[in-house]
């Protein structure tokens, strides 16, 4: 009784059909069928937070959400932040604080704090800590992390600069 | 990846719900927000025929004022839940153990009803099944043997759901609809006291609501973990106190929340209470700190979060 479902998704914009059998997650329809390899997989429990992908706005641990769940859902992976060449502020603030060394939490990071943004775009320090501290770095001691996403919350206010 | 073979079923209905899950006797398992089932059965812990996803029920989301309590559905969302008014006005001991609970992330996925059914854990039962299979299968995996404490008979693993004890202190009621009709009770009548098997339900049984009792009480929710982020608890306090009484309950250190009610919530009437519950917990070595400091730190606790409470109050 091998069953398979028909599953159509919008990921980064784009419509695609997937065949799935119910045990496969996201994580995998994202790294293995679409070759969007962004998104990582450190625990596969939902603990780290390194395969957070953006399921209909909301950052989503994907390692633990079935595909077959998903019919007619909109994905965003980190592959889909940028425009042409010209990279997310996310991606920006990034690279210039030097919040990435080994890279594997990064694409997560960065979902998950593009989800804290788009809910709430003047988050603070004390919301940014709140929220990132649940996605497990294991290089930067996450000072620069904060800080790159405290940098483009506050984009939103120069007044507070 | 899930290794095992299951039909994923999505109805729209709890009728629909109920009578699909009857045509996999008793091998079917109900999903909310999978944020407790899909890492079990990724782990081999549950190999369910058929999964059958609750999200389309419809109205099991909602939150509202019915008459004498709040209903709560029991697929409200647990980010959604502690920005509701009705809950961070009325009941600070949920909004605060909402807030405890696990990280936005998983928040915005989780659901109430996963929260108060989820199975209970043990460091030697939340394990790949080459790790258990090296090691021996226990006796919530139907082996011979506790994993935790060497020659004992029975189960240890800990309930550690944040919102039941708080949901505990405000008198909750849950509300099933199963095979064979609907029911509805307290909160503390759901739970056996067996860490194996830790629900007293029918097969097929449905957690459509949680029902509150509409009335404004004081209250907190002190949590132990190791991390400040996502960490389960390895034990919770909650407290709240209305006018003239007040309901202390303790989770994560053993198979159900603890309760008790101090008649009045005073000095000496706390040092009993407490008491009370700590002679009925008994703690193992089978989470990451120590099973003799989580027990010490039961009226640490307690204490600190009556008193603010208490003082909060005044
Ligand atoms: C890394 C991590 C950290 C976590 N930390 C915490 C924590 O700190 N505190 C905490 O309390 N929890 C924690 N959790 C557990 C879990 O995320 C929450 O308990 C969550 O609320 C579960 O809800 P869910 O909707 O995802 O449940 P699901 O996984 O969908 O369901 C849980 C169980 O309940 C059954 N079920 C679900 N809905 C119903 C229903 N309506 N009727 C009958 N049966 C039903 C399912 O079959 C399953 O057995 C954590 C999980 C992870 C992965
Ligand atoms: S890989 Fe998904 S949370 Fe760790
Ligand atoms: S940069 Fe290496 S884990 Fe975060």
């Amino acid at each position: 009784m091998m069953e398979r479902y028909n599953v159509s998704l919008k990921v980064n914009g784009e419509l695609v059909a997937l065949n799935v059998r119910a045990g496969e997650t996201l994580l995998e329809s994202l790294r293995e069928r679409l070759e969007l390899t962004g998104a990582k997989e450190g625990c596969g429990l939902g603990a780290c937070g390194s395969c957070t992908v953006l399921l209909n706005g909301l950052p989503t641990r994907s390692c633990i959400v079935m595909t077959a769940e998903l019919d007619g859902a909109e994905v965003q992976s980190i592959e889909g932040l940028a425009d042409g060449t010209d990279l997310d502020p996310l991606q920006e603030r990034f690279m210039e604080k030097g919040a990435v060394q080994c890279g594997f939490c990064t694409s997560g990071m960065i979902m998950t704090a593009k989800g804290l943004l788009n809910r709430n775009p003047k988050a603070d320090k004390g919301d940014i800590i709140r929220t990132m501290s649940s996605n497990l770095c294991r290089c930067t001691g996450y000072k620069k992390i904060v800080e790159a996403v405290e940098a483009v919350s506050s984009m939103s206010e120069p007044e507070n600069k | 990846m899930i290794s095992s073979e299951f039909k994923y079923i999505c109805p729209k209905s709890i009728e629909e719900a109920l009578e699909r899950f009857g045509e996999f006797q008793g091998e079917a398992v109900y999903l909310s927000g999978g944020t407790d089932l899909v890492p079990r059965m990724k782990l081999g812990l549950k190999k369910p025929r058929a999964v059958i996803d609750l999200k389309d029920v419809a109205s099991m989301s909602t939150v509202a004022e019915e008459g004498d309590y709040i209903r709560i559905g029991s697929l409200a969302q647990l980010f959604q839940l502690k920005q509701t008014d009705l809950v961070s006005n009325r009941f600070p001991a949920l909004a605060a153990s909402l807030e405890a609970t696990s990280c936005e992330t998983l928040q915005v996925r989780g659901t109430i009803g996963g929260n108060l059914l989820q199975n209970t854990r043990c460091l030697f039962y939340n394990q790949s099944e080459f790790w258990r299979r090296s090691k021996g299968f226990c006796l919530k995996m139907g082996g011979e043997k506790c994993n935790a404490v060497p020659g004992a008979k029975k189960c240890f693993a800990n309930y550690t759901s944040d919102n039941a004890p708080a949901l505990c202190t405000l008198q909750a009621e849950v509300a099933f609809a199963g095979p064979n009709g609907s029911r509805r009770f307290k909160l503390e009548s759901l739970y056996t006291g067996r860490s194996d098997d830790p629900f007293d339900l029918e097969p097929g049984e449905i957690l459509t609501d949680i029902f509150v009792p509409n009335k404004t009480v004081a209250g907190g929710y002190e949590k132990l973990r190791v991390r400040g982020a996502v960490d389960y608890p390895l034990l919770g306090v909650a407290f709240s106190r209305g006018s003239d009484s007040g309901r202390l309950a303790v989770g994560a250190v053993g198979p159900r929340p603890y309760t008790v009610e101090l008649n009045e919530p005073a000095q000496d009437a706390m040092g009993e209470a407490v008491a009370t519950v700590i002679n009925q917990v008994k703690t193992v070595e089978n989470t990451v700190l120590e099973s003799a400091y989580r027990k010490r730190m039961i009226p640490v606790l307690a204490e600190r979060l009556i008193k603010k409470v208490m003082e909060g109050a005044e």
